[in-house]
């Protein structure tokens, strides 16, 4: 391959990655609006956001629903990708398109569906209704990741489990889930990522009540340029970044090892 | 003892009772407020179609509408020239190399959109490093760059191009190198055997990511209503604006229908081609 190809794509890739850098700087600028690069450094910020319950509750609202969705998304779509993977029957294909179908809505369009149906339902501005209106758009993909692995499990494990008196359920906990435990952490994980980081319909749905943490961020760069937000950007970038250097150095790692 | 007698083509009840929760859950929870939606545009405040009138004949709303197909055209084109040298080096020279940029790209897939965006609201901004790099070469004032057609283009382009690029990836990695030797040694030049044969083989990728890519941008809500521009919305702020400031369900409604229908039609035509099965990879 010519080496202008090569540069080409590095540069995309730094394209793709080093804007996002911008934020870690910000969160310790002294300076109250956005200026870049910061007149100077401290931890102010941190100071404010940790002792501002406007920004500590939407964080710990984020988690609250982020957890309650993950748990019921995995209690409905681990029984369903098992009905689905394993039989056949009539109408199987409309099912398939229905469990797809909050991927394929626009988050907006089922945003003003919640904003009234939720108002006449009493679940505005409730952990419950935020969870189950996340727990909707997060189904697909784990719906997804679970049958991806079911697909590829061999059936044989539970045969020999049941044969030998396990019942179905028990054969689950102690074969199934096991052997698929990558496949469920994925899902679950992602589940977890994306109601953690669901804006739209949070907007609409959580009102100032049960406020989620991009809620807030979203209120915070609409309404006034408050510098506590680039720390919250900075610990959610923060996360990302840890996760993705301790893969890194995981594989660098035993490359190294395997050396 | 529960004996399994399941044969995998005949569902026995309890195969039907596992499924039922989700079917149940997604009807109550998920078609009920999107019907909800549906009645609203032809219902609120009072019955009848006018609202569809209006969103596809009056002058604004059809510029609002065509602003949004506008960009989102000039987003997923830019995302196809950005993604796909990325895409062919990353698929060609694996390695170490090819591992960090598609770990760049990951990266980025996985930070929330609300940081991205503000990361452009930074860089774009009138006191950001873009600005202050023209004025240092002498453009003084610097032209306004946020809160304008051209940012929020940016920063959707950003936003998306990694999903651009794993649908690209996703098929490059699957051509056989050998081909392309092949073409070589029967005296094909690197160029004509990258049009004739890498190309075409690609072409999948660049038509299901520009799907995917096109369809989310038209959808877009966040980053246009944070940093594009307040006087040429898209579709999506429109909406939010037409509940949050009027109050108005039935209009909002009905552009959030032909929203869905744009969205849907776009998906039919991918699924009648190619098979929508294909889009997630």
């Amino acid at each position: 391959m010519r080496p202008t190809m090569i540069l080409l794509g590095i540069a995309v890739a730094v394209f793709v990655a080093l804007p996002i850098f911008i934020v870690l700087p910000m969160s310790f600028s002294t300076s109250p609006s956005l200026a870049f690069p910061p007149p100077g450094y401290w931890l102010g910020h941190y100071a404010h956001f940790f002792r501002d319950p406007t920004w500590t509750g939407p964080l710990i609202n984020s988690f609250i629903v982020a957890a309650g969705t993950t748990l019921l998304t995995m209690l409905l779509v681990t029984p369903a990708a098992f009905t689905m993977t394993r039989h056949d029957f009539r109408g199987k294909s409309a099912i398939n398109v229905l469990l797809l179908t909050p991927v394929i809505v626009p988050h907006i369009v089922i945003a003003v569906g919640y904003f009234t149906y939720f108002a006449k339902l009493g679940l505005l501005q409730t952990y419950l209704g935020v969870i189950l209106a996340h727990t909707c758009l997060t189904s697909p993909l784990a719906f997804l990741t679970v049958s991806a692995g079911l697909k590829g499990l061999d059936r044989n494990y539970e045969r020999a489990a049941q044969s030998l008196g396990a019942p179905p359920i028990v054969a689950f906990f102690v074969v199934t889930l096991p052997v698929l435990r990558a496949a469920f952490l994925v899902s679950a994980l992602l589940a977890f990522v994306h109601s953690f980081d669901e804006t739209t319909v949070a907007l609409f749905i959580s009102g100032r009540d049960v406020a989620t943490l991009p809620k807030r961020m979203f209120d915070a760069i609409r309404l006034q340029a408050d510098p506590v937000l680039s720390v919250a950007a900075t610990l959610l970038f923060g996360v990302v970044l840890a996760v993705f250097a301790a893969s890194f150095l995981r594989k660098f790692f035993k490359a190294g090892v395997s050396r | 003892m529960t004996p399994t007698k399941s044969t995998p083509h005949r569902p026995d009840r309890l195969a039907l009772i596992l499924l039922a929760p989700l079917l149940v859950f997604l009807v109550v929870f998920f078609l009920v407020p999107l019907g909800e939606v549906m009645w609203m545009s032809i219902t609120e405040p009072s019955f009848g179609f006018g609202h569809y009138g209006k969103v596809l004949l009056d002058p604004h709303y059809r510029r609002v509408v065509l602003d949004t197909l506008g960009t989102s055209l000039m987003v997923t084109t830019v995302c196809v020239l950005l993604a796909y040298p990325l895409a062919y080096v990353t698929a060609q020279i694996g390695g170490t190399i090819g591992a960090v940029l598609l770990m760049l790209v990951a990266m980025s897939f996985w930070t929330s959109f609300l940081v991205r965006t503000y990361a452009w609201m930074i860089i774009l901004g009138n006191r950001g490093p873009v600005s202050e790099l023209l004025k240092a070469t002498g453009w003084d004032p610097p032209p306004l760059m946020l809160f304008t057609r051209f940012s929020s283009t940016v920063a959707l382009t950003h936003i998306l191009l990694p999903i651009m690029v794993m649908a690209l990836y996703a098929v490059m990695r699957k051509i056989d190198l050998n081909i392309m030797k092949a073409a070589a040694s029967l005296g094909a030049t690197p160029f004509s055997a990258f049009r004739n044969i890498y190309f075409p083989l690609s072409a999948p990728g660049i038509v299901s990511g520009s799907t995917i890519v096109f369809v989310l941008c038209i959808g877009f809500y966040v980053t246009p209503v944070l940093i594009g521009s307040p006087r040429e919305q898209m579709i999506s702020g429109m909406i939010g604006a037409q509940i949050e400031e009027f109050l108005a369900f039935g209009e909002a409604s009905a552009m959030a229908m032909v929203l869905l229908v744009v969205t849907v039609a776009i998906l039919a035509v991918y699924h009648r081609f190619f098979g929508l099965d294909k889009l997630w990879g």
